[in-house]
């Protein structure tokens, strides 16, 4: 396991990638610093719509996580190295999950500091709102990498896929249609946040998951993108 | 290890399709120790025939089974497979010396740099292995994956156009190599399209044909087999018409020709006869024969005749 | 192609042809062919066609998705007239022309990001752009003909809803003709609104993709580009407030062609109308757009041209 992890932490943490990242996971960070020091403070409510529902959670912990986490198959599939791996005696989840964890590994640092300091700055310091908005990221980024593994697994389009997902789906649509927050990542990170801490991220509308209800679907679905992935790799012709 | 004539590797009934396109159809054979040349003309279904030999693509009907178990989804099989790919599988961001150590790794070999070392030497790449393989021409990424493919000494071999890239010296190593190898039972199955040297190497010859099994066998009893196709033999001597003339009454000619350049071909479905009838026939004659030699004795030759088929 | 006449030899009474190898002995046309053969390539590869229909989906969903817009859009507006008399939907500003690109801004980007690399990246990649330069083909035809190619696909994408939804309006009004002769200038202005789309659109997505190998990386950092500098500078502008505001307000890189489409228009969109740069002097909002545009069409023209094969 060690073997394929490493691996993939190499090919993935190309120089400019990690330069890229290291930018747009700066942005909240830069705009909570700005709005402490401004005039026209917003509230918590309007603060966690923009920066971070709709900056952090909504765009940039996604698509940083999708260019990730879609190649970490999808590149080996596209080389045909993807045999190096599987004709060795090793039970298949032995290649999903540290290929999962490698992702998760190049992408957590970034969002879950990026999430720590935007919030520590944004709350002046309250330890549980910090808490609640870095766990929550934390979970994203584990979700999202869970999701967009197994997709560059299945699709040569992950990424087209994954891109409408995270724009149309969760960013458009989620905006019209309420139901639409029970299936997706996205929210059931906020859920958390706000299960955390409800005392800070209170007022918001009733159709977010409680707590436990959350807690429920982040294990379904990182556990369930990881069975799929494994069930995929035992049965798909390797090329 | 003891060297073994048991089939090690058993295809039973095997076919496969991609929606309307039938790849391979109804294969059945057994591959024992040795080695074993896998032909076919472009398309013949070579590619996908191995790699459901090796478990990499299902069968859509038929087993394929390796020391006796199904390949497909078994993957402590391939401690004891090592499978070389036609495509370049490397990580051309690793050095060779690593790419070879992250397969043994992957293969579970215990004494990991002594095999590393002697799997890179058997390639004749100890000198480049501390390099980027983006720096190494295509033959010595060649060599670099079948150093990977050795490392943890596989008593099975499926290697697929191996020799993509070798020069003509890397060619003659690879054959000692692999004939090493076959000697010390291994089994090694090699799909080629230099039939010249899988005509030297190979015991036994599987040739594929618009995905079907053409023949199977070593290439001279799938020769004779041939019933339909006389052999050509092509004569030179002093008297090229006087020995058409005679020749065409020797019972064992099926028929005579006479090439521009005043050979004699002489066509034959019984040339163990034709070998004792022609010389007497030119000592006879007083005809003095200079030189006789088959024309379509070869691999190639064979390979041609089934592919016209 | 003409052909030349096959060796012959005649006899009396009869002619054998040579059908062998025939070498090719019609016009070799130049530079001008082979960009439309690039350009045309281009068109097929970002529609997908010639492949499989996995491969034609995502493409293609793209130009439904926004061709459905554009017939909600005028069913909505048809049924605002039917219930409420003709020009209810107009008094009820409900989404018209003017506000489509705005709304399909993002559907528009998304498009570009993940089919303009498609036409680049893949031939960089298996290094094929050697290729096309070994024919009367420079870089800078090579990528001159790849953008237009993509820019006439995107326009394609952009303009069928615009007419959809101008063919249901006049549907939809109980004198058509008389709509259509209220509303005719509509069509130069959404056509030329859809132009300013395209271009900037294929323009930034070539220039990213011109950057990379891998397809993956220029769709994710285009989306990046365009989804992450709205939120950033809608907050920055708002805190800043004023002419600050505004030139921050110039960054947000998914309103740039739409405030060209407002004046156009002659009003702001529903998209843009409360970004603070709307309010900035005409000629600054086209000046912004065409550095956007230019600029990097510059860029990506001068990375070209050097290739040589």
């Amino acid at each position: 396991m060690g073997s394929v992890y490493r691996l993939t932490l190499r090919q993935l943490s190309g120089r400019w990638r990690l330069a890229i990242m290291t930018v747009l996971a700066s942005l909240p960070v830069i705009i909570a610093l700005i709005m402490l020091h401004s005039k026209n403070a917003p509230s918590v409510t309007e603060f966690e719509d923009a920066i971070l529902s709709a900056m952090l959670a909504g765009s940039i912990a996604p698509l940083v996580v999708l260019a990730i986490a879609a190649a970490a198959f999808a590149n080996e599939i596209e080389d045909k190295t993807l045999a190096n791996l599987t004709l060795s005696p090793i039970p298949r989840w032995q290649i999903a999950l540290p290929k999962l964890l490698a992702t998760i590994t190049i992408a957590l640092p970034f969002i879950a500091v990026s999430a720590f300091l935007t919030s520590y700055i944004a709350f002046i310091g309250d330890v549980r709102a910090t808490l609640a908005v870095t766990l929550s990221a934390i979970v994203g980024v584990a979700l999202y990498s869970s999701a967009f593994v197994w997709l560059g697994l299945v699709s040569t389009q992950a990424i087209g896929i994954g891109l409408l997902y995270i724009v149309v789906w969760e960013g458009f649509f989620s905006g019209f249609v309420s139901g639409v927050r029970l299936l997706s990542i996205h929210w059931f990170a906020i859920a958390l946040m706000h299960g955390i801490d409800p005392r800070r991220f209170y007022g918001y509308d009733d159709t977010l998951l409680s707590l436990v209800a959350a807690i429920t679907m982040i294990v379904i679905v990182f556990g369930g993108f990881l069975f799929l992935s494994i069930r995929k790799l035992r049965r798909m012709d390797v090329p | 290890m003891i060297a073994s004539t048991e089939p090690v590797i058993r295809v039973e009934g095997v076919s496969r399709w991609f929606g309307n396109v039938v790849a391979i159809s109804d294969v059945s054979f057994n591959v024992s120790p040795g080695i074993t040349g896998l032909l076919g003309p472009n398309g013949a279904g070579k590619t996908t025939l191995l790699r459901m030999m090796t478990g990499l693509a299902e069968t859509s009907t038929g087993n394929v089974t390796v020391f006796g178990e199904p390949v497909r989804d078994n993957p402590s099989l391939y401690r004891r497979i090592g499978v070389m790919s036609e495509h370049e599988t490397v990580y051309e961001f690793m050095k060779g010396r690593e790419f070879v150590s992250m397969m043994g790794r992957l293969k579970g070999v215990n004494d990991l740099e002594r095999a590393v070392d002697r799997a890179v030497a058997l390639v004749d790449l100890a000198d480049a292995q501390d390099r980027r393989m983006d720096t190494y021409s295509r033959g010595m990424r060649q060599r670099m994956r079948l150093a990977a493919t050795l490392v943890h000494d596989p008593e099975i071999l499926i290697l697929d156009e191996p020799l993509n890239g070798a020069d003509p010296r890397q060619r003659v190593h690879f054959k000692q190599l692999l004939q090493e190898l076959a000697s010390h039972g291994r089994t090694i199955v090699l799909s080629s399209h230099i039939l010249e040297e899988v005509e030297q190497l190979a015991d036994t010859v599987l040739l594929i044909v618009n995905g079907k099994l053409a023949a199977s066998g070593g290439f001279r009893a799938i020769r004779a087999a041939l019933n339909e196709r006389p052999y050509h033999v092509r004569v030179m001597c002093d008297s090229p018409r006087q020995l058409a003339a005679m020749a065409v009454a020797l019972p064992s000619v099926d028929a005579v020709h006479i090439d521009p350049d005043g050979s004699v071909v002489v066509l034959s479905r019984n040339v163990l006869d034709l070998q004792i009838e022609l010389p007497r026939l030119a000592q006879s004659s007083g005809i003095s024969l200079r030189r006789v030699e088959p024309l379509d004795d070869s691999l190639e030759s064979v390979f041609g005749y089934l592919v016209e088929q | 192609m003409t052909a030349m006449q096959p060796e012959v030899r005649a006899a009396h009474g009869g002619t054998v042809f040579d059908i062998g190898y025939q070498p090719y002995t019609g016009v070799r046309e130049g530079r001008n062919r082979g960009r439309i053969a690039v350009f045309k390539d281009g068109v097929r590869t970002a529609l997908a066609f010639g492949r499989g229909g996995r491969e034609k989906i995502l493409p293609w969903l793209f130009v439904v998705a926004l061709s459905v817009l554009g017939l909600v859009f005028a069913i909505v507006a048809g049924a605002a007239d039917r219930l409420g008399g003709a020009g209810t939907a107009e008094k009820m500003n409900l989404p018209s022309h003017s506000d489509f690109y705005g709304i399909a801004s993002v559907i528009l980007f998304v498009f570009a990001a993940v089919v303009a690399p498609e036409l680049l990246c893949p031939d960089r990649r298996h290094g094929v752009i050697n290729l096309y330069l070994v024919r009367p083909v420079t870089g800078a035809d090579y990528i001159a003909s790849r953008w237009a190619a993509f820019l006439v696909v995107i326009l394609g994408a952009a303009w069928l809803p615009q007419v959809i939804l101008f063919l249901g309006l006049a549907g939809g009004d109980p004198v058509p003709m008389e709509y259509f002769q209220k509303h005719w200038l509509d069509i130069p202005r959404f056509l030329l609104a859809g132009l300013v789309m395209a271009a900037y659109a294929t323009t930034l997505a070539m220039l990213v993709a011109s950057f990379t190998t891998r397809r993956a990386y220029a769709s994710v950092f285009l989306v990046g580009l365009f989804v992450i500098t709205a939120p950033f500078t809608v907050g920055l502008s708002q805190d800043l407030g004023g002419a600050a505001g505004q030139w921050v307000s110039m960054f947000d890189l998914t309103n740039i062609p739409v405030h060209v489409n407002d004046l156009i228009f002659g009003r702001a969109s529903e998209m843009s109308e409360h970004a603070p740069a709307r309010t900035l002097p005409a000629a600054v909002l086209v000046g912004w757009y065409l550095a956007w545009t230019l600029v990097p069409a510059t860029i990506l023209w001068w990375r070209y041209r050097r290739l040589t094969p």
